[in-house]
């Protein structure tokens, strides 16, 4: 079962166990610059606005009724990153979708799950995904562009440009796997820094994501064995991308203003992250993703300029984040 | 069970035991009534006030406003507004739930619906 609660999407799965309980939220960031550097992590600027889209029927494209889900808006080249909270430390597996193709392997979406190679993430073992799996250790960022403008993902694999959005399936553990794992507790502290933000640009209705900068950032393997993953209990959720610019026209609500950027932020002093696990194995990234191009380089090659404000930048404060090995507790250190 | 005159000057005087604020005639001048009149409705010597009244005056003694405005024997017009817009849905939804205990009802579930994709 999924609910939408402030803002986020709440899987449970009352019928497999009580603690059977994940958040996945949708956070707005900076986009980091597409420039060839790696990028540590941006701070999450809060949760994106997410409405059912059974509630706007009269205003939205026929095709998102028939997907069901939910939407957000975003403008043209902003960032996102998907946050998951296991509220009682019970494992799930989650495969991550945009424009219905796989985010970790660049496969074409199926609704099954695959051991090897790994193509979905583990949570709580995984606290966030910020973009596509191109190395071991490497992503790029999720950049929102107009589906039919070429950039996506979906766009460069498929040629097509027929679905956009996000999706996403969970599957839980199963509740005896989880009651002898229970012993061990691992703890993770929040991060994501709240931040105010300010200023806007042209309108197709759908979004898709597309790869933007380069950013460190594992994607953790499976530490758990197969066949302690429930497969017989599943949620699916399909969350479609607005333009920013008409979600006004759709929900009467305005849409949150346009982040800063990532030298505004910067020069502001304010901290970008690194996150360790060392108890955990990383994946390679994909080679179907590391093939596509970059917003950047898409855009130079078409001779756009897509992303206004994409000059290097150099963070200074950054704050780690390590899980653990000896308390499995999140703890700061500066560096 | 106590009578909306009784329940509003218990509730008062409660409060007026750790602060004096709560006199009566002060708080009949925060919310905008006469003293003898706030000092006939704590009496149950008259009708209950407005709406609006009671409204201020659950803010004030800090208590529920729909348990204030049921105990006047009122529903609060934003409730009866979602009802006379969607009467029939709205109406048998209460009917059905009406004798449902407590923690039955404690949170009606809206899921989000997955379709064909």
């Amino acid at each position: 079962m999924i609910e939408l609660m402030h803002d986020a999407l709440i899987f449970s799965f009352p019928g497999v166990h009580a603690e059977a309980v994940m958040r996945v939220e949708l956070q707005r960031t900076l986009r980091i610059p597409d420039d060839g550097r790696d990028y540590p992590l941006p701070p999450g600027l809060g949760r994106f606005p997410l409405r059912h889209v059974d509630d706007f029927a009269a205003r939205v494209p026929e095709r998102w009724l028939r997907h069901g889900g939910v939407m957000l808006p975003m403008y043209q080249s902003e960032a996102l990153w998907l946050r998951f909270v296991s509220v009682y430390d019970y494992p799930f597996v989650l495969k991550i979708g945009t424009g219905k193709i796989n985010a970790v392997t660049g496969d074409a979406w199926s609704d099954g799950v695959c051991r090897d190679p790994q193509d979905y993430v583990v949570v709580p073992a995984q606290p966030w995904l910020d973009g596509y799996a191109v190395e071991k250790g490497v992503i790029r960022q999720f950049v929102a562009m107009p589906l039919g403008s070429g950039y996506s993902v979906e766009e460069q694999i498929t040629g097509a440009a027929e679905h956009g959005g996000i999706q996403l399936v969970a599957h839980p553990m199963k509740a005896g796997a989880w009651e002898r794992l229970k012993r061990k507790v691992y703890h993770l502290a929040e991060s994501g820094v709240a931040y105010a933000a300010v200023a806007a640009p042209a309108a197709a209705y759908d979004m898709g994501l597309a790869p933007g900068g380069r950013m460190r950032q594992e994607i953790y393997e499976d530490p758990y064995r197969f066949e302690d993953w429930d497969f017989s209990h599943r949620s699916r959720c399909f969350v479609h991308i607005a333009n920013s610019l008409v979600w006004r026209a759709i929900t009467g609500e305005n849409p949150p203003t346009v982040p800063p950027t990532a030298k505004e932020y910067t020069d502001a002093g304010l901290p970008w992250f690194e996150y360790y696990a060392e108890d955990l194995a990383a994946l390679e990234g994909a080679e179907k993703l590391a093939g596509l191009k970059s917003v950047a380089q898409l855009g130079e090659q078409k001779g756009d300029v897509p992303l206004p404000e994409n000059e290097p930048v150099t963070p200074e404060r950054v704050i780690a984040l390590r899980r653990d090995l000896a308390t499995h507790e999140v703890r700061q250190g500066d560096f | 069970m106590a009578s909306l005159g009784q329940f509003i000057r218990e509730r008062r005087e409660a409060l007026r035991r750790t602060d004096p604020s709560y006199s009566l005639r002060r708080v009949a001048e925060r919310v905008g009534l006469e003293p003898s009149y706030l000092s006939k409705i704590e009496r149950d010597l008259v009708p209950p006030p407005s709406e609006a009244a009671l409204v201020r005056l659950a803010g004030e003694l800090r208590v529920e406003t729909d348990v204030l405005l049921a105990m006047a024997g009122k529903v609060s017009s934003d409730l009866k507004e979602v009802i006379r817009k969607r009467p029939v849905l709205f109406g048998q939804l209460i009917r059905e739930l009406k004798d449902l205990p407590d923690h039955a009802i404690l949170r009606l579930v809206r899921e989000v619906r997955d379709g064909d994709w």
